[in-house]
């Protein structure tokens, strides 16, 4: 069976975008098979499929098993996980368009628990930069610097998230 | 009023036929094709909005896991489920007598 292995990067307020790359994958008759960190998919090829590709944001794994459950009774195929993003797919009708987050309020508590998952971990940052600052060697010098731009593309994620969630909400 | 129910209203659209289906204990698959139906199909579930509202409406104390099996969790409503779907339907109803003009458009 033929395979194709390709490397593709998206970032959490975008997934819809992975979504959509790989439900155009699926109608170009490349099959999802497996995804790795930090985004390495494999592709098995067949025939063409309408499928739709939905990613969601799981952390819980004690409530793992009942959380899959609840998708393979709706119908919903699990395919794996890449960090805490799960991914489900599902074959479609004709002009039919298949969602796992069927209003937006529901929609943007998805992007709220990202937001939660990184800001827990902000004063874990803070306190490195801080503990690296009072340091004077080479090698604290560039750790420093490396921190300083990973806070920076933090902050930048924390925003964009906000404004993810937001959009989400606003309508009407 | 026993249950402080005014800050959980008004229910978006999935959340008020969620508690109406718990009227009778229903694990979530359970709770989507009976939406389904009793909505005519103007309503449905997605599984991901599903598990939310369970874990909210859960830690809410709107309902309550009456049963598992096959990792498949058994949900019922409240007191407090009850009351707050009951005020939101009396809204509603409102909504709805006040709506009639809306058939002669």
């Amino acid at each position: 069976m033929t395979t194709l292995k390709q490397f593709h990067w998206f970032w959490a307020w975008d997934d819809d975008k992975e979504e959509a790359w790989l439900r155009k994958m699926a109608q170009k008759g490349w099959h999802f098979k497996l995804v790795k960190l930090p985004g390495y998919y494999s592709f098995e090829q067949g025939e063409p499929r309408n499928d739709f590709y939905r990613l969601d944001f799981f952390i819980d794994s004690k409530a793992k098993a009942d959380y899959v459950q609840l998708f393979l009774d709706a119908g919903w195929e699990y395919l794996g996980e890449m960090g805490s993003w799960q991914y489900f797919r599902k074959t479609a009708l004709e002009n039919e368009t298949l969602e796992i987050y069927s209003d937006n309020e529901s929609k943007s508590k998805k992007y709220q628990r990202i937001l939660f998952f990184l800001v827990v971990f902000l004063p874990i940052y803070i306190n490195s930069i801080n503990i690296l600052n009072k340091r004077q060697d080479t090698l604290s010098l560039i750790l420093t610097f490396v921190m300083f731009a990973f806070m920076l593309l933090y902050g930048y994620s924390i925003i964009r998230l906000g404004m993810r969630v937001n959009q989400l909400k606003k309508k009407l | 009023m026993p249950h402080k129910i005014e800050k959980y209203l008004p229910l978006t659209e999935s959340t008020a036929y969620t508690l109406l289906a718990l009227s009778e204990p229903l694990h979530g698959y359970g709770v989507m094709q009976k939406v389904e139906a009793m909505s005519q199909g103007t309503v449905k579930i997605g599984p991901g909005t599903l598990y939310g509202a369970f874990t909210t409406l859960e830690s809410e104390g709107l309902i309550v896991k009456v049963g598992e099996s096959d990792r498949r969790k058994t949900y019922a409503l409240t007191d407090k489920g009850k009351a707050v779907i009951k005020e939101h339907i009396r809204r509603a109803v409102i909504m709805v007598e006040n709506g009639t003009m809306t058939q002669g458009w």
